[in-house]
C-alpha cells in the first residue's frame, strides 16, 4: 500500500517517464525498419519484421517504466527526507539552549548533508547495495557455426 | 534455419553490454548491432530484452544515460559506463575468463 506522499511523488514524475521510454523504443524500431527497407523489404514487411525482431513491445515498455519510476521515486523520497532531517536539525540547533540537545541537531544536519552528498555521487545508487537477485531477461539464440555461415 | 535456443548464464547480457559500452557511449540499437557484429551472428540478443537490462544497470549505477542526437539526427538516449561500471566490467571479465577456463579444462579432461 503506497503512502499518500509516495503517491504524490510518483504522480509528479508520471508524465515524463512513459513518454521517454516510448520515444526510446520507437527509435529502435524505426532504425530496424530502416535497415530492413534498405535490404529491399516493402514498408509493411519491414515494419512487421522490425516488431518481430524487437519482441513484446508493450511488456518491455512496462518493465522499463516500472524500473524508472521505482528508481526515481526512491531518489525523490531520499532527497525529501534529507531536506526534512536537515531542517529539523537546524530548528533544534536554533531553538535549543541545552548543549546536549543542540548536539542532536548537529548530528541530524550531518546525517542529512552526508546522505545528500551520497546521492550526488554517481554510482553510489542505493540499489547498488541490494543483492542482485533480479533476473535479467536474457534471451539468446545460439546458432551453430554452420547455420551462421548459411545465413 | 535450425536454431538452438539457449539461455546463457545470468549476467552474460550485462557483461556484453558493459563490454560494448567500454569504448564509447551508444544508444540501445547501436549496442545490439555491435553485439551481433562482434558475435558474427553466432549469438542473437532479442532486441527488446536489452532495455530492461539497461534500465536495471542504470538503476544500479553501472551506466548512465543522456539524450543526444543519433547519426541520422534523431533524438536518442545514449548510455555510457560509470566508474562503477568500469570496475564491474573488469571483475566480470576476469570472472568469465576463470569460469570459461575451468569448464574447458573439465570438458577436455573427460
Amino acid at each position: 500500500m503506497m503512502t499518500p506522499i509516495a503517491n504524490l511523488l510518483l504522480r509528479s514524475n508520471r508524465g515524463k517517464t512513459p513518454f521517454e521510454v516510448d520515444e526510446e523504443m520507437q527509435f529502435h524500431i524505426d532504425m530496424l525498419e530502416r535497415k530492413y527497407s534498405q535490404q529491399g523489404m516493402s514498408i509493411a514487411d519491414a515494419k512487421a519484421a522490425a516488431l518481430r525482431r524487437f519482441g513484446n513491445l508493450e511488456v518491455v515498455k512496462k518493465q522499463c517504466v516500472d524500473i524508472s519510476r521505482r528508481n526515481s521515486l526512491l531518489r525523490r523520497v531520499l532527497k525529501t527526507a534529507s531536506v526534512v532531517i536537515a531542517l529539523s536539525g537546524l530548528l533544534i540547533r536554533i531553538l535549543s539552549s541545552d548543549l546536549n540537545i543542540a548536539h542532536i541537531g548537529d548530528t541530524l544536519i550531518m546525517i542529512a548533508v552526508s546522505g545528500r552528498l551520497l546521492l550526488y555521487v554517481r554510482g553510489l545508487n542505493p540499489w547498488t547495495f541490494l543483492p542482485a537477485t533480479r533476473q535479467t531477461s536474457l534471451s539468446v539464440v545460439a546458432n551453430t557455426p554452420d547455420d551462421a555461415a548459411r545465413t | 534455419m535450425a536454431n538452438e535456443r539457449t539461455d546463457l548464464m545470468q549476467g552474460t547480457l550485462e557483461l556484453l553490454i558493459l563490454n560494448t559500452l567500454a569504448r564509447e557511449s551508444m544508444h540501445g540499437y547501436g549496442i545490439v548491432q555491435r553485439i551481433h557484429e562482434a558475435a558474427e551472428d553466432l549469438l542473437k540478443v532479442e532486441d527488446g530484452s536489452l532495455y530492461p537490462a539497461l534500465y536495471r544497470m542504470e538503476e544500479r549505477g553501472l551506466i548512465k544515460s543522456e539524450w543526444g542526437l543519433s547519426e541520422n539526427n534523431r533524438r536518442a538516449k545514449f548510455y555510457k559506463l560509470t566508474r562503477t561500471g568500469k570496475r564491474k566490467l573488469e571483475s566480470e571479465r576476469a570472472n568469465w575468463n576463470r569460469i570459461a577456463k575451468a569448464v574447458t579444462r573439465i570438458l577436455q579432461a573427460t
